[in-house]
């Protein structure tokens, strides 16, 4: 709750920053161009983002957050990074929903290069996210090579993770305390 | 409407109907759920939305097109991938940034390493998100592990450029 607010007022006061930067070094008519052009594009994202939000949430109904876990342990070998690699692309919600969902797959017995993987799916190559933002707004074309330059990449750094010799393990985590045991906050 | 849009909306309403008929209370909650995260997520984005549009007005005219040009070749995937891990903010901002580039000139394959830098390496993400909930030990893993990927992603886009004409929208 604490972090939700503080994320608005900073982004509000990066706005406001950037708002008042663009009247002084380039006019009034310019903040209003801005203001023109953001209005475009809420009506263009808006009807994607209602239905990814219905979609994300109707997913958690369904889906229990930890079933996947035991497909992604460290014998899992490259099936447990592929198998993480698209339970990241399918993990629908922004970092609020996804980081949770990691420390509840690594209590569940994922290793760390899977965890990697699942992250870098998500955050590269979400599916809500290119449906929702990057089709509409940057075209298929743009989004299809974006896709397919992305695809390997977690699947890479799953493969390195593993081979670094970092351990780290749920303990290590700051948010282990209550949240890995009880649901994802849902917040997308 | 785009593609995009309906078939969003086709998934959504199937997802939906599979909750109804496992049953209506766990129906009821799923919309429940959508309508409490748009209640979260609506201001921030209503206040960081406008964001973008002001940034694209005060990038100097000619930027992307100088810097992260289609010519700009790996040096200019550097600056790219680099740039993107500096962009605060959600999609939202990233996206529309990316589209205005595009259209002021960058190459295409530039703006391909540009979300990967953002996506992979973002700052911000990582700072008000990873750190308090996975501890600074996992971040440290997850970037040696990945930290060169958005380069990669680049010049494989700079590879794959001639199948997708499309993709410089100019």
């Amino acid at each position: 709750m604490l972090r939700r607010n503080a994320t608005f007022l900073v982004i509000s006061a990066l706005t406001l920053a950037s708002a008042l930067a663009v009247w002084w070094l380039r006019g009034w008519a310019a903040v209003q161009h801005a203001l023109g052009a953001t209005w475009d594009l809420i009506l263009t994202v808006l009807p994607s983002i209602l239905g990814g939000l219905l979609l994300s949430a109707a997913l958690r109904q369904l889906v229990p957050p930890g079933a996947l876990a035991r497909w992604m342990g460290a014998e899992s070998g490259l099936r447990g990074l592929l198998v993480a690699t698209a339970a990241g692309m399918a993990m629908p919600g922004g970092p609020v929903a996804a980081f949770p969902v990691v420390l509840v797959l690594a209590q569940a017995g994922a290793d760390r290069g899977a965890l990697i993987a699942f992250v870098l799916a998500w955050s590269l190559n979400g599916f809500q996210r290119i449906v929702v933002w990057e089709l509409p707004i940057l075209g298929h074309d743009f989004a299809l090579l974006r896709l397919l330059c992305g695809l390997p990449l977690p699947i890479l750094a799953g493969l390195i993770a593993r081979w670094l010799p970092i351990r780290w393990s749920p303990a290590d985590a700051p948010g282990m305390q209550g949240v890995a045991t009880t649901r994802p906050d849902r917040a997308a | 409407m785009s593609f995009g849009v309906i078939a969003i909306w086709v998934v959504a309403l199937g997802a939906l109907a599979m909750c109804l008929r496992r049953s209506p209370a766990l129906g009821r909650r799923a919309v429940a759920d959508a309508g409490g995260a748009l209640w979260r997520v609506l201001p921030v984005m209503l206040m960081a939305l406008p964001m973008a549009a002001f940034i694209a007005e005060l990038i100097p005219a000619g930027w992307a097109e100088q810097w992260l040009g289609p010519d700009s070749g790996f040096v200019g995937v550097v600056l790219a991938s680099l740039a993107g891990g500096m962009l605060p903010g959600g999609p939202f901002v990233t996206f529309p940034l990316v589209l205005g580039f595009l259209k002021a000139g960058a190459g295409p394959a530039q703006m391909v390493a540009l979300i990967s830098g953002w996506a992979i390496l973002g700052m911000h993400r990582t700072l008000a998100w990873e750190l308090p909930i996975l501890g600074g030990r996992f971040i440290v893993l997850r970037l040696m592990a990945s930290f060169a990927l958005p380069l990669l992603a680049g010049m494989a886009a700079e590879l794959l450029l001639p199948l997708f004409p499309g993709a410089s929208l100019r």
